[in-house]
């Protein structure tokens, strides 16, 4: 090749590299400014691109059984939404049994005076400068609920767009299961002869990273519910009194996976719980862990036990069976949640891991072509 | 009058009622069933399982000289040729090519790549515009989740076309090394 030649492709080479910076800029541009009106779609796919994967194989099971796949998805997603149902609906009558229990036996005057004295033990037991703030708990509390009440049309707002994200996800999802290998195909169908075996295998793999995840994830959840049920009961053995054990078991699993925050939010419910059971009662207000740590009814057995139930699925449950399932380094685990949950809060980080996982797999399939990019 | 033509509108709308509800009953074969009826790999289907199947299978268009896949490029899964013919080559177009077998309608080529990772052993071009049918090791993952018998089937069915061609390649060794 002559020199002049040589020039002219290198300039031309350069020119392109120019070019795709500029699209991608661009392009980058567009989503930023796009972004706000479509996020919510967005979610709503996520949302029920993940429920698919996560009953895709039971889907395609029952499809083998009886024959048919609309029936086979009317079935799962039935069989979901009553498993929902049930528990959500046990659960508010259990709860709402319990509330009016509780009012029935803890008048206004005792619960003030309990807040009072629960105040002070925490005033007394915190040391001097840090106590300054901590005055009159009740009044704090009651400022709380006030300001709970005033934001209740905010919170009625909140749940009418809760309402209709489910249906919209519970929509897609039953979509998306009926034309889940017919949609696959279609993709597939994009790809150009030279990429398309590539293209076929990176879906798998995206496919597979996602599916191992969840898998893993509703696992370990599964087995947080059920370490927490047994620990909540070996408290009641000891006297806490907590009832509604097995909601706050499956309550505590499914918040955990919302990593960092869901184990705390598991906590809420068992707490609130011992608070309620066990108001009145002088033997729990006196109650010390170990016998040297004041915990009033019973709230520090409670978080103690949450962390040893953490610590269990954290460091040898989790590693077990989501690590390996993704393959990912728990320092970028760590990572991709704090970027997750800058950008989108509590739901970021629920998809931070997969995410990650995916554009692993996805950087692992470009690594790929373009090594062998004279192959194909 | 009127009756008349009721009646005949009558008549119009239960026969697009029966039509509709026996569609299925007098159904053409696809094209694409018809070429899998041919390949020995789906020995032993069942039409219905035939219906199933062609859901799987990716149909490519491929034009006179264009590579399907290249020697030592990573493999996925197998092809059959519904439309046109493929060369099976090793070497270089430039060189040294070397036609190892020419493929036509009803044939298939690749299947190795659906049970290893290994690359591919040859190269395989369309000598015309070629449609082929592809099948990968995703799909049969996929037929096996869904639908285990079939998966079974076409599994020992390959297993049988393998083992075939092996005898026949120790049969050509031993000829070779007996003159």
């Amino acid at each position: 090749m002559n020199p002049e030649t040589e020039s002219t492709l290198l300039n031309l080479s350069y020119l392109n590299r120019i070019y795709r910076v500029i699209i991608g800029l661009l392009s980058a541009g567009f989503l930023w400014i796009v972004w706000p009106y479509i996020s919510n779609v967005v979610l709503i796919l996520v949302f029920a691109f993940l429920f698919t994967t996560l009953l895709l194989k039971s889907v395609d099971g029952l499809e083998r059984r009886i024959n048919s796949r609309g029936f086979s998805v009317l079935i799962v997603t039935v069989g979901l939404l009553a498993g929902i149902g049930i528990f959500i609906g046990s659960f508010i009558s259990e709860l709402s049994q319990q509330a009016s229990e509780f009012s029935n036996r803890v008048d206004t005057e005792t619960l003030t005076a309990e807040f009072n004295k629960l105040g002070e033990k925490f005033a007394a037991a915190i040391p001097g400068g840090l106590a300054a703030g901590s005055g009159d708990f009740s009044a704090a509390l009651s400022g709380f609920i006030q300001m709970v009440v005033e934001n209740l049309a905010a919170l009625a707002g909140v749940i009418g767009s809760f309402v209709i994200n489910a249906a919209m996800i519970l929509i897609f999802t039953i979509i998306l299961l009926a034309e889940y290998h017919h949609f696959k195909k279609l993709l597939v169908g994009f790809f150009s002869n030279k990429y398309f075996e590539v293209g076929l295998a990176l879906i798998y793999n995206i496919e597979k990273s996602v599916s191992s995840y969840l898998r893993g994830q509703f696992l370990a959840a599964a087995s947080v519910a059920v370490m927490s049920l047994a620990g909540l009961t070996l408290l009641n053995f000891f006297g806490a009194n907590l009832t509604l054990t097995v909601f706050i078991g499956i309550i505590a699993g499914l918040a955990n996976l919302i990593p960092l925050v869901g184990p705390f939010v598991g906590m809420v419910p068992a707490i609130l719980i011992a608070f309620m059971n066990n108001i009145g009662n002088d033997a729990a207000m006196a109650h010390q862990l170990f016998g040297a740590v004041p915990s009033p009814f019973y709230v520090l057995d409670i978080v103690l036990m949450f962390i040893i139930v953490q610590q269990i699925e954290g460091n040898l449950i989790t590693p077990t069976l989501v690590g390996k399932s993704v393959g990912i380094h728990p320092m970028m685990v760590m990572i991709s949640l704090i970027i997750g949950g800058t950008i989108m809060g509590p739901l970021g980080m629920l998809f931070a891991v997969p995410a990650t996982g995916i554009l692993k797999v996805i950087t692992q399939e470009i690594m790929f072509v373009r090594r062998n990019a004279h192959l194909l | 009058m009127v009756l008349f033509w009721l009646t005949a509108r009558g008549n119009k709308m239960k026969n697009a009622l029966w039509k509709n509800i026996f569609q299925g009953w007098n159904r053409q074969e696809s094209e694409t069933v018809l070429t899998l009826k041919q390949v020995p790999v789906f020995k032993g289907f069942t039409d219905k399982e035939f219906q199933d199947l062609e859901k799987l299978f990716h149909r490519r268009t491929y034009d006179a000289g264009e590579f399907v896949f290249k020697n030592r490029a990573p493999g996925e899964g197998m092809y059959i040729i519904m439309r046109g013919a493929v060369k099976i080559t090793v070497g270089t177009r430039a060189n040294d090519e070397k036609i190892l077998a020419e493929l036509s309608e009803g044939n298939f080529f690749g299947e190795l790549a659906l049970f290893d990772d290994e690359p591919r052993s040859a190269n395989a071009i369309a000598t015309v515009q070629s449609d082929l049918l592809g099948f990968f090791t995703a799909d049969l993952m996929t037929l096996n989740d869904r639908n285990p018998q079939m998966g079974n089937k076409i599994l020992f069915n390959l297993g049988g076309l393998i083992g075939e061609r092996l005898r026949q390649t120790n049969q050509l060794l031993f000829e070779e090394k007996s003159e």
